[in-house]
């Protein structure tokens, strides 16, 4: 991914975000949410690098067969295009229907794209581990662990080999394999009383561990997450007084707009843009730099 | 002044044990100084290392007294213990314990319940004075053994220690990262005063940094003194340890003379007098057919990735040892890999006339039984009594056939390794750094079970970074580099013709003695007896 200045926030922004990102895209069928968070959500996943993006094309066959798959099978709706050969009426709201949940899905699937970017596995795991630290601390030991463990094992296999411990056949294979994690075992019980030593040779176990984080939240989080509390409250708000609706059957339309509706509509763009305008924000302090 | 740490009248006996692992000891290190504990394997010194941490301390009958800056040890609060007294391990892969350089850093500090300010601010400069900056925020298993056995050093450094306890912390290294560790602990030493213990087989480079240098045998101290007092102390005694010290000091010590016993090359050169014998040169290579014959091998582990063997060629012959040195990355393990047909050469011919058999670098990866007996038994050819009498014979395993492999030394599990390796009869034996972690006795017991296998006609392919040990046993040295091979002949002539990848002995006495190579080469040539 190229430099991506929403990346280096606190997770717990970056969570928050996401949180509101997806349960919106989800929740809130209104036309003008949905294009405003695929527009975003496009944006942001076409920060991702080359790669990422050629992947990015295969969505949008899936995109459209979802949105075709729909009129097929629904016949609601009172606007009538046309009639399928068995006689179902072809409609304009079950097209329309079907275009705005396929978008609902891609949108949702490009904020997963970004949010696998931006949030990685080591910050989920802080996250989860802000929870419970002795957790966190024991997911830490076996991340350390497992790729040990395949390396130990890759070696005990070709020290096998070398020994003329032939594997052929199903059965010899099979022994061989008991063999190899045997050996595995034995040798990881052994390495464990070092582990143990090293860690009781620091303290561990005594009374009022303390759990070290290397995230900082500075007052930038800080404005971060004000922001997403403002303008999602807004939203969640708006939504919750009905000031989204949107409805498609039997004819589609929605609750009348008006100042109100429009600053909604403001307020969640700004939400989903958030990545967007720091990333806007950080390229023309650095052009303001370079001047 | 008060010392950091004493001994008085310290005896340890292990539970069921009849003769106690340590008699007796009186020890006096006081603060700032460097000490350096050294004696065979078994005498000890591990044991005594353990006593001075209370957390690691062994189970068992004591008396005697231990104090840690003037009070008891006894006495001392696990969280006081916990961050006073550091203590590093030998491994380094099992003493770095979380997932992440940062976290490991600041895992002493969290157990001693330290805020996240502090943990931030200690961090830092831990990484900043060991240079971890560049890869703080690395995944640990990315990291290579020097990197993360500096990286359990730091850690350990991180809670502020008076008192820092090391054991054999560069036994699983290579000569370049030890180097490196062993300059940073004289750094430690040097610029914060910290206190060190350390135990070392490493004795060329750690001894010249001990301010004390205490040598133990049969769980006694025999004598401690500063490192030429010891050369003094141990040349009237006439011990067996002695095959450890450093060249200057062997030399010394078989040369009769009356002139204070030298630690470092440079104090041996200038000790160094007039040769009265000159070496012979080696005599010729034998013309054979070759067991092993590698031409222009390339070699790479993936498609995209890069070439790790570029057009290597080399012969080994039967009844030599081959030896393949160079440095990390120059390809000598995977060269190794592809002798032993573990790895197929994308280019290239290679020929392997007989059975082939690999000794891993790890004796670990070999132990499948309960016993060493029943381990050997199930090996190819082992249900064979008389092999099986006459391999525990060659590699001396003959007390040692009802132990669990894994409670041998580390010596004692390198030769029952070796053991079952040769059941398998091969013409061609492979050995992967197998004088790694082994003590000075250990070299030369290992040394002669090879020189009879080469009797016996089996070719031997080395693969090692233990120069001292080449030099000494070697038929014939092939230097690697960047993929192939760039110097090759009988060491002699491969490490004389060297002026840096070369022995401590012939750098002691190039000046005088191109031609020496091992310590008894300049002993005979000085007219000593080794």
């Amino acid at each position: 991914m190229r430099q991506d200045s929403f990346a280096g926030y606190h997770p717990a922004v970056q969570l928050l975000y996401f949180a509101l990102v997806l349960g919106c895209a989800v929740a809130m069928g209104h036309p003008v949410c949905l294009a405003l968070s695929f527009v975003c959500a496009l944006a942001c996943a076409l920060r991702l690098r080359a790669g990422g993006r050629r992947q990015l094309l295969w969505l949008l066959p899936g995109c459209a067969l979802a949105a075709l798959v729909n009129p097929a099978f629904s016949h609601r709706g009172a606007t009538i295009l046309a009639y399928f050969p068995g006689g179902n009426p072809l409609t304009l709201e079950s097209i329309l229907f079907g275009i705005s949940s396929s978008a609902a899905l891609v949108t949702v699937l490009l904020w997963f794209r970004y949010l696998n970017a931006v949030l990685d596995s080591e910050k989920i795991l802080w996250l989860f581990g802000r929870a419970a630290p002795g957790l966190s601390l024991l997911l830490s030991l076996s991340l350390r662990f497992v790729p040990r463990f395949a390396a130990q094992a890759r070696a005990i296999e070709e020290a096998q080999r070398c020994v003329g411990e032939e594997a052929r056949g199903l059965l010899r294979r099979a022994r061989h394999g008991m063999r190899v994690l045997s050996i595995l075992v034995t040798w990881a019980l052994e390495n464990a009383i070092d582990t143990a030593d090293s860690m009781k040779a620091r303290g561990y176990g005594l009374p009022g561990r303390s759990a070290f984080s290397i995230y900082r939240f500075d007052r930038r989080d800080g404005l971060a997450l004000f922001f997403l509390v403002f303008c999602g409250g807004a939203a969640i708000g708006g939504a919750a007084f009905g000031r989204l609706k949107f409805h498609y059957y039997p004819t589609a339309g929605g609750a009348a707009p008006d100042l109100a509706q429009i600053c909604l509509f403001a307020a969640y763009g700004a939400l989903c843009g958030l990545p967007l305008i720091l990333n806007a924000k950080e390229a023309l302090q650095w052009k303001r730099l370079r001047n | 002044m008060e010392a950091i740490a004493e001994l008085r009248e310290f005896c340890f006996t292990y539970p069921g044990a009849t003769a106690p692992a340590l008699r007796e000891i009186c020890l006096k290190i006081a603060p700032g100084e460097f000490a350096v504990l050294c004696g065979p394997s078994g005498c000890g010194k591990t044991t005594l290392l353990r006593q001075l941490k209370p957390a690691l301390a062994p189970h068992g009958t004591v008396s005697g007294e231990i104090f840690f800056a003037g009070a008891p040890l006894r006495a001392l609060s696990p969280r006081d213990g916990a961050q006073k007294i550091g203590f590093v391990l030998q491994n380094p892969e099992n003493q770095v314990v979380t997932d992440k350089v940062w976290h490991e850093l600041a895992f002493g500090l969290e157990s001693l319940g330290y805020d996240n300010r502090a943990i931030r601010l200690r961090t830092a400069e831990m990484a900043s004075f060991f240079g971890i900056e560049p890869w703080f925020r690395r995944d640990v298993g990315t990291l290579s053994g020097g990197q993360k056995q500096l990286l359990a050093l730091a850690s350990v450094m991180a809670t502020q220690p008076d008192l820092l306890l090391l054991d054999e912390p560069t036994g699983q290294l290579d000569p370049i990262a030890a180097g490196e560790f062993l300059a940073a602990l004289a750094r430690l030493n040097r610029e914060l005063g910290v206190t060190i213990i350390l135990t070392e087989h490493r004795l060329e480079e750690a001894l010249p940094l001990a301010s004390q240098a205490i040598v133990m045998d049969e769980g006694r101290v025999l004598c401690t003194g500063t490192p030429a007092e010891i050369g003094r102390g141990l040349r009237e005694l006439r011990h067996g340890m002695f095959a450890a010290m450093p060249v200057p000091m062997r030399v010394w010590a078989a040369v009769p003379n009356t002139e204070p016993c030298p630690v470092t090359v440079r104090e041996g050169r200038e000790w160094l007098r007039a040769p009265l014998r000159r070496i012979a040169a080696e005599e010729p290579a034998p013309v054979g057919e070759p067991a092993v014959v590698f031409d222009d091998i390339w070699f790479q582990y993936e498609k995209e990735g890069p070439a790790i063997l570029k057009g290597l060629s080399l012969r080994a012959y039967p009844g030599e040892i081959t030896a393949i040195l160079g440095g990390n990355g120059a390809g000598k393990t995977t060269a190794l890999m592809v002798m032993a047909g573990l790895r197929k050469a994308y280019r290239g011919k290679t020929k392997a006339a007989g059975r082939r058999a690999a000794l891993p670098q790890n004796p670990h990866t070999l132990f499948a039984a309960n016993t060493l007996r029943a381990d050997l038994a199930a090996a190819p050819n082992g249900e064979s009594p008389q092999k099986m009498r006459d391999i525990t014979a060659l590699c001396h395993l003959e007390g040692l056939l009802e132990r669990h492999p894994y409670d041998l030394s580390g010596g004692e599990q390198q030769r029952a390794a070796l053991a079952k390796v040769l059941l398998t009869e091969p013409d061609i034996l492979l050995l992967d750094e197998p004088t790694k972690g082994l003590d000075a006795k250990f070299k030369l017991e290992f040394a002669a079970i090879l020189k009879k296998l080469i009797g016996k006609g089996v070719a031997v392919v080395m693969v090692s970074h233990d120069i001292e040990f080449c030099a000494g046993n070697a038929s014939r040295c092939i230097l690697l580099f960047d993929g192939a091979a760039v110097a090759e002949g009988p060491p002699r002539a491969f490490f004389s013709g060297n002026s840096f990848y070369t022995t401590a002995a012939n750098r002691m006495a190039r000046h005088v003695l191109p031609q020496a190579i091992t310590a008894e080469d300049i002993i005979f040539a000085l007219g000593g007896e080794a």
